[in-house]
This record gives structure tokens, C-alpha cells and sequence, in this order.
């Protein structure tokens, strides 16, 4: 579905490069993770695979066609983007914000109508967040905004979602409300995920395959349960950790231990 | 909550009808009493006809010019409020009625004295100024590496405007007595302007101005959740940002060149509206519109009417209607 | 003997009060040619940045106005008295505390000419002369009265102030001030004697429903400069229905002594009454 190949970025020409080389290939039905402290290039790299940048060298195709030969809109119509926060300036209520999901099939000038109110609607029923819709957004905890966002996105019929650090603000049990959503949506709806994170617990819960990225390049990328190991965590983060898999909750687990010098 | 369909059918309805009130009520207040028989009588020649006069000439240019310069302040401050991400933001905010204000002074001030295509030398002086002041702050905003930071656009307008408000007090120390006297006076904004020409040479600006408007208020309203993620769902922020830019300005320049810098309705009509029609733009910038229109009309009735030796500066009102109900506004969050 | 020293010395101040000051700066247009009228213009060392009248004051040095009066350059005059507006506190502030005398000066209505030429008369030692000229002012006046008394007094709208080429900003005469006062003795009603102000800002409606039978239109300083005169008469014809502009009675007068509350008042209302009443005044 998505292939990204030797992709580059860098502000300015002389300025080091933010991504540096890097390839991905995403399969439909995939859950994508992309690891790495901050500083990485996670969300860079996100950005150019939703289209919204464009990489300074390398090619990146969606559905066999380059992306730059996609019209804006039409790629929005299959893609959605999940920034890491979203910040209401004005008083939206929930169901304006999820509405705003239903552009890419509207464009400028369209109004929503019923059948796209019951799309919004049936976005909110599977996050969980249907109770809120005529809430103002910005009364809604972190959680629930996030969940809030991704039914927008979700709005948007996407064959795939691209997720910027889902769970960063979250606390525990709202993360936990976010990656059994993902997982859920991957799982039952088979939407396509890439996700980029920091929490190597979360990369290994919720992900299937896993790019490791520090400086901008790729230091491991595969299956999560070849992927995920001591030395790359080491190569990663620069601490000695300890990882296996857990006896109840069935996936890997990553536990620091020390600082490597 | 019915659909987005039906609410903005009842929104420019409702506030549609409002305005047509406003108009039609607007020309028979004023602190002479005329009789509508008499101003439409046909058989007294309109030389002789003092009520007609005063009907024609006096008060329907005004209730025009409050209708335009309302409606274009809104609907600029509605704009401004969604480019900025900040509803505080008014037209006033990036300079551009700055700007114009400076050129009307510079007209005062040093007795400019020319007319192009029947345009009188300080509204053309002042749209000028705005023209300017919007020319600096988008380049000096667009000169990062890509995009109009929103922040980079403010910072550079709260830097002209103070830039311009010292040029302002600069050419008033300049001025001889009269005229900062006259200069003070354009700066409380007038909506008598005593004929039809100035508000027709308005009109096509704000017109266009209005066209550009009109394919925004979308795109507003993803942009105002973030522009990475307005341009993920297909959104041109840059050129969305650029026209909003563009459009406000031309509205703003075009109203202050007309009345003088008429204060707060960009910023609390747009206010108003949100508290009736929620905060879609698709609602809240023709509803502003259609408001502000009316309510400019209402104000300056109020200005004309309220002091019985005189008039009091449409600007006075708006800023004492204004005043309060933003401290309120702030008061209440 | 140091203390009859400091007597002698004390006695001697106010004796040196009484001189006549020598060196007078004038900050007031209208009190610069009261001093002239006078005869005591020798008697002038600096002038304000306003003062046109007499020729003679050219050539002085100029300290500023109303707004931005100049301390420094004052005081480098070394001048004996300063003639400043009641209403410029910080100045008047600093005048004494450098132990310079002012007289306070303050604008009024027509009849406060002449008081204040009499007492300024009185300050600067020319009291007999300041009478003269006030009296002679009183008397003129008194015959522009006399003669326009009995004749009809027309509605008359008397603009000091507009927008060039447009009818937009007109400023005229209220029903204080001596411009008021000039035109009431010249033979015209004011338009707007009922209004307690000096100045009124007429809007287009205001015009239309006071109805001037005379629009006289006064021309000075800057305002001279800008004006073709046939296109500003022309401005009047947006309110058609004004019983002056139908009649075309309306004159633009050019000078300032239309505006300086001086000696010149006197022929400036003789000019109002040869606009409002030509053939008692040609």
C-alpha cells in the first residue's frame, strides 16, 4: 500500500538531514511502528508519508502511484493524519470536530448531510466517545480529545491511519483506552496503521512490525519480536534494559535497568 | 442540533432579515424629524424638498456606509481571528488599520490635495496606507521558510502597528493645531460621508474582498485546529492563509479608508455571533457579516441621536458598547 | 551695616518690579499685535511659531506655540516678561522656577479683547496707549452695531474649518466666542447661536436643517493654500435645498484676522458686515 523508498529530509540545503535514507514498506492490514527517542525524525517521516511534506530526496508511493502525483484531496481521502495534539482555538463542539473529518469527500463548498452525520456518528460510536458530541472540546480531558481526534480521522474513511505519538500526554489508563482502540480498529476493521512513538511498551503492545530511528536513520526494522532486543534498546536510548515477553499480557515488555556509559 | 444545511438557511434568514430592518429603520432616525410623505412626495422638486434632503443626502449615505464598513470590519475580524488561531485578534491586530491611519494623517497632516477617478485625496491616502502596511507584514511573515507562521504574522503586526501608532504621533507633533485637531477627530471614525461617491468607490473593494472571503470559511475552520492537520485532510493552507490575509486586509483598508478606524466591531461582532451560531465559519463569517452591517447602523443612529448639540463619533459608541462587553466576555471564561 | 544693606536691598526688589519689562516674549498671536497696537512692538524679543502679524515680526525669533513651547529657546531670550496661555501649566511651571514673570493670558469671548488690552496694557507699563486702542476698538464696534441694528439679520452659517473639495468635517462658529460675537454685530444670526459651544461640528444633516440664508466661509494660514475657489463653492451644491446655496449666498473671506482675537477684530467684522450688508458697508 505504502512504500517508502531511501527518503531524505532537511530544512535547508547545508543543514544536516532530520531523516536520513530512510525505506518502509506498509502492507494493508499492517500496524507499523516507528521508535525512537525525540529528535528522531518520527514526526517528520509522518508528515511525508501523509503527503503534507515533501522529502528532499527518495520517492514515496501510495498505492503504487507517487505521492506527488496524488491530488491533495484525493490522497486525504484514504490517508488521515493524527497529529500529536490538537489545540481548539475556538468553542467546536466534538461532533463540529469530527465533522471536519468529512472534508476530503466535500471539499470547499459542500455541506455535510445526513449520510455523512451517520459516518461521524458511527466515528464516535467506536471510540467510545458518543456521549460527548455536543460537548465543547476544549472541556474534554487529553483522553478523550485524542480519542475525539481519532474518530475525526476515522471520519474520513481512511485505508490508512497515520498515528504521531498517540499516547505522549495520556495517563495510564487513557493510554491504555487509545491502544486498545488501535488495536481494535486494526483488528476488526482492518484499517491500516503506522504509529510513531517513543514508548517502547506501547511499540511492543500494540505493534506488529517495528522501524527503529535514531538521528534519523534506521538502525533495526522488522517483525517487532525480531526487532525488539537488548542491543537495540541499547543502540536506541543508551540503557540496558531487559526484554521479554510477558506470561499475561502475551506481548514483549521492555524493562530499563541501567544506564549505559 | 439540526444539520449544518439547515442552520445556515436560518442563520442568514434570521440575521438577514435583521439587517433589512436596520436599513429600513436606520434613515428615519435622526435629530431632525422629517415626514416620509414628504420625502417621497414627487410634486415638491427635490431642491426645495429639505425633508428629502436630509433623507437622500444626510442619512441614507450614512445607514450605506455603516452597512459596508460594519460588514466589512466583521467579516475581516472573523478572518484575522481564524488566521491568528486567537479570538482576541481584530483587524487592528496586524497593522493594516494602522496603516491606514497613517495615510489619512500624512493626507491631513501635509494637505495632500488630489483626486484620482473622483476619489478625494485622504481616503485615497488612507487605503493606500493599509495597502502598505499589509505589503510589510506579509513579507516580513512569509520570509521564513515556507508558510505564514501564524506567530512570525502576529509578532510582525504588533510591530507595525506600534511602528505605525509612533509615525502617527510623530506627524500629529508635526501638525499645526488644526490640523491634529482635524487628525484626532478622523481618528474617532465618522460615518458621514454626505454622498454616495465615496461609499461606490468602497464597494468594488469590499465586493472583491467579499469573493475572496467566500471560499474560506472551511478551511478556516481546519486550519484553526493546525495546519499539518488542515493540509493532511487536503487543505492549501498556504494559499488559504494568503488569501484570508489578503481578503481582511483589503476589507479593513477599504472601511478605515471610508470611516476612519471605527474600533471593536471586528472583534465583538464576531463574538456575538459565535454565542448565537456555534463556532462553524460557514456560520459565524456571513452571520458576522450580516451583523455587523446592522449592527454599525444601530450605533451610529445611537451616535447621531444621543447628544442634542452635535454628534458624537460612531467610534465613541462602538468603543463604549465595546469595552464593557469584552471585559465581560473575559470576565465570563 | 550688613542689615541696612539687606534692607536697601529688599526695598529695591519690588522698585525693580515696577520697570517696564524690555524684553517680552509673546507666545499669542493676538497678544503679539495687541503689543504692536500699542506701540510697544520694539518692546518684543521672540514671537510664537504662529505669528504672522504685524511684517515686523519676521524678522524675530520664534519659541514655539501653544503645544510644544520651547523652555530652552526662552529662556536663551533672557526676556523680562512672558505672555502665556493660562492652560500651559509645565511652562508656567518652569517660568518660575527660573524667577521669569509671565502674564497669563486666556481666549474668550469678543468683549475679553479689550479687557485683556487693557490690563496687558496695565503689566507692561503702557496703560494710557492699551486704553486708547481698547476704547477706539470699543468704539468701532460699537458703530458696526449701531449701524446693522436696525436692519434684518439673516441666517447666516459661519464655517471656519472643512475638508477641502467636500462638505465632510465642517466646523463652525457654536454660540460662544468671539467669532460669534463678530458676526452678531456684523448683522447676521447665527445658525447656530443656540449651541453653548464655539465650535460645532456640523453634520450634512445639520446643515440641510438649519437652513442658512448665508454661508460665509473663513479662509486663513494653510487653508489658503489648498482651496481653488470655484470647486470648494461648488462643494455646497450636494445640499441644494439650503436657502443659501439656492441663492448662491455664500462668500469665502481670506485672512486671518478672522481668527486671531486681536486688534484686527475690528476690521474683520467690518468685513462680515460688508458680506452680510453690502450696501451699508461697501
Amino acid at each position: 500500500m505504502l512504500l517508502a523508498e531511501r527518503v531524505s529530509y532537511r530544512y535547508r540545503a547545508g543543514d544536516r538531514l532530520v531523516v536520513d535514507d530512510v525505506s518502509l514498506t506498509v502492507a494493508a492490514g499492517d500496524l507499523v511502528g516507528i521508535l525512537g527517542p525525540n529528535g528522531s525524525g518520527k514526526t517528520t517521516l509522518l508528515k511525508m508519508l501523509s503527503g503534507t511534506l515533501a522529502p528532499s530526496s527518495g520517492a514515496i508511493t501510495f498505492d503504487r502511484r507517487p505521492l506527488t502525483d496524488w491530488k491533495r484531496r484525493d490522497l486525504a481521502r484514504r490517508i488521515a493524519l493524527v497529529p500529536q495534539e490538537t489545540h481548539a482555538p475556538f468553542d467546536f463542539t466534538v461532533l463540529d470536530i469530527v465533522l471536519m473529518g468529512r472534508f476530503p469527500h466535500l471539499g470547499t463548498f459542500a455541506l455535510e448531510g445526513p449520510a455523512d452525520l451517520t459516518i461521524a456518528q458511527q466515528a464516535l460510536a467506536s471510540t467510545g466517545t458518543s456521549a460527548f458530541e455536543q460537548r465543547p472540546f476544549a472541556t474534554l480531558s487529553g483522553g478523550e480529545k485524542q480519542r475525539v481526534v481519532i474518530a475525526s480521522a476515522l471520519a474520513q474513511s481512511p485505508e490508512l491511519l497515520l498515528l504521531d505519538e498517540p499516547t505522549a500526554s495520556l495517563d495510564l489508563g487513557h493510554q491504555l483506552d487509545v491502544e486498545l482502540l488501535l488495536a481494535g480498529l486494526n483488528r476488526d476493521r482492518g484499517v491500516t496503521m503506522v504509529l510513531s512513538t517513543h514508548d517502547l511498551n506501547l511499540a511492543a503492545a500494540l505493534c506488529r512490525q517495528l522501524i527503529l530511528l535514531r538521528d534519523g536513520r534506521v538502525i533495526a526494522q522488522g517483525p517487532t519480536d525480531e526487532v525488539l532486543t537488548p542491543a537495540a534498546v541499547r543502540a536506541l536510548y543508551g540503557v540496558e534494559a531487559d526484554v521479554h515477553r510477558h506470561p499475561v499480557a502475551g506481548h514483549l515488555t521492555v524493562t530499563p535497568l541501567a544506564r549505559v556509559p | 442540533m439540526p444539520g449544518i444545511r439547515t442552520r445556515l438557511a436560518l442563520t442568514i434568514t434570521g440575521f438577514g432579515l435583521l439587517l433589512i430592518a436596520a436599513l429600513a429603520t436606520g434613515p428615519l432616525i435622526g435629530s431632525t424629524h422629517i415626514s416620509l410623505a414628504r420625502v417621497f412626495d414627487r410634486s415638491i422638486p427635490f431642491a426645495d424638498n429639505a425633508d428629502a434632503q436630509i433623507f437622500f443626502i444626510a442619512r441614507l449615505p450614512r445607514v450605506l456606509a455603516a452597512a459596508l464598513v460594519g460588514a466589512a470590519l466583521a467579516a475581516a475580524g472573523v478572518v484575522f481571528q481564524a488566521l491568528l488561531r486567537n479570538p482576541l485578534a481584530t483587524p487592528d491586530t496586524l497593522g493594516v488599520s494602522s496603516g491606514a491611519a497613517l495615510g489619512a494623517m500624512l493626507a491631513i497632516t501635509f494637505h495632500f490635495n488630489f483626486a484620482v477617478l473622483g476619489i478625494a485625496s485622504i481616503p485615497l491616502a488612507s487605503f493606500a496606507g493599509s495597502i502598505g502596511a499589509l505589503g510589510i507584514v506579509y513579507a516580513l511573515a512569509s520570509a521564513r521558510r515556507r508558510g505564514l507562521s501564524s506567530i512570525v504574522l502576529l509578532l510582525a503586526g504588533v510591530t507595525m502597528t506600534a511602528f505605525f501608532q509612533a509615525l502617527i504621533l510623530f506627524t500629529q507633533y508635526l501638525a499645526d493645531f488644526a490640523d491634529t485637531f482635524r487628525t484626532v477627530r478622523w481618528l474617532m471614525g465618522t460615518l458621514d460621508v454626505g454622498s454616495y461617491a465615496p461609499i461606490l468607490a468602497a464597494l468594488p473593494i469590499v465586493l472583491v474582498a467579499f469573493g475572496m472571503l467566500a471560499t474560506l470559511p472551511r478551511s478556516l475552520d481546519l486550519i484553526s485546529l493546525g495546519a499539518d492537520a488542515a493540509a493532511a485532510r487536503g487543505v492549501n493552507v498556504l494559499a488559504a492563509e494568503r488569501l484570508a490575509l489578503a481578503s481582511a486586509s483589503l476589507a479593513t483598508g477599504a472601511a478605515v479608508s471610508l470611516a476612519g478606524p471605527v474600533g471593536f466591531i471586528g472583534l465583538v461582532v464576531p463574538h456575538l455571533v459565535r454565542l448565537v451560531v456555534g463556532s462553524d465559519h460557514r456560520l459565524v463569517l456571513p452571520a458576522s457579516a450580516l451583523f455587523g452591517a446592522a449592527f454599525l447602523i444601530a450605533c451610529d443612529a445611537v451616535a447621531r441621536t444621543i447628544w442634542s448639540s452635535g454628534e458624537l463619533p460612531v467610534g465613541i459608541v462602538t468603543a463604549l458598547i465595546g469595552g464593557p462587553f469584552f471585559l465581560w466576555l473575559l470576565v465570563r471564561k | 551695616m550688613k542689615r541696612i544693606l539687606l534692607v536697601l536691598l529688599l526695598m529695591a526688589a519690588p522698585a525693580a518690579a515696577q520697570t517696564a519689562p524690555q524684553r517680552i516674549v509673546s507666545l499669542i498671536p493676538a497678544v503679539t499685535e495687541m503689543i504692536y497696537a500699542m506701540g510697544d512692538g520694539a518692546r518684543v524679543a521672540a514671537v510664537s511659531t504662529y505669528d504672522h502679524f504685524p511684517a515686523d515680526v519676521a524678522r524675530l525669533p520664534r519659541v514655539g506655540g501653544l503645544l510644544d513651547p520651547s523652555v530652552e529657546r526662552i529662556l536663551a531670550i533672557h526676556p523680562d516678561l512672558v505672555i502665556v496661555y493660562a492652560t500651559q501649566k509645565e511652562l508656567i511651571e518652569r517660568l518660575d522656577r527660573a524667577g521669569i514673570p509671565y502674564f497669563n493670558y486666556q481666549h474668550k469671548a469678543l468683549a475679553d479683547i479689550m479687557t485683556t488690552i487693557r490690563a496687558l496694557g496695565a503689566r507692561i507699563g503702557s496703560a494710557a496707549r492699551a486704553d486708547a486702542v481698547a476704547a477706539g476698538m470699543d468704539r468701532s464696534l460699537a458703530e458696526i452695531r449701531a449701524k446693522t441694528a436696525g436692519l434684518p439679520h439673516p441666517a447666516t452659517l459661519l464655517v471656519f474649518e472643512r475638508d477641502p473639495a467636500s462638505l465632510r468635517n465642517v466646523y463652525a462658529s457654536g454660540g460662544y466666542g468671539f467669532l460669534h460675537d463678530m458676526l452678531e454685530i456684523a448683522g447676521g444670526r447665527n445658525v447656530f447661536a443656540g449651541v453653548k459651544q464655539q465650535a460645532v461640528q456640523a453634520s450634512t444633516e445639520m446643515l440641510i436643517s438649519s437652513k442658512p440664508e448665508v454661508i460665509i466661509e473663513l479662509l486663513y494660514g494653510d487653508n489658503l493654500t489648498r482651496t481653488d475657489p470655484a470647486k470648494e463653492i461648488r462643494a455646497w451644491e450636494a445640499v441644494p435645498s439650503v436657502p443659501a446655496v439656492r441663492s448662491r449666498r455664500i462668500s469665502a473671506l481670506t485672512g486671518d484676522e478672522f481668527v486671531v482675537p486681536g486688534p484686527r477684530v475690528v476690521d474683520a467684522t467690518r468685513k462680515l458686515a460688508h458680506t452680510l450688508h453690502p450696501d451699508v458697508f461697501p
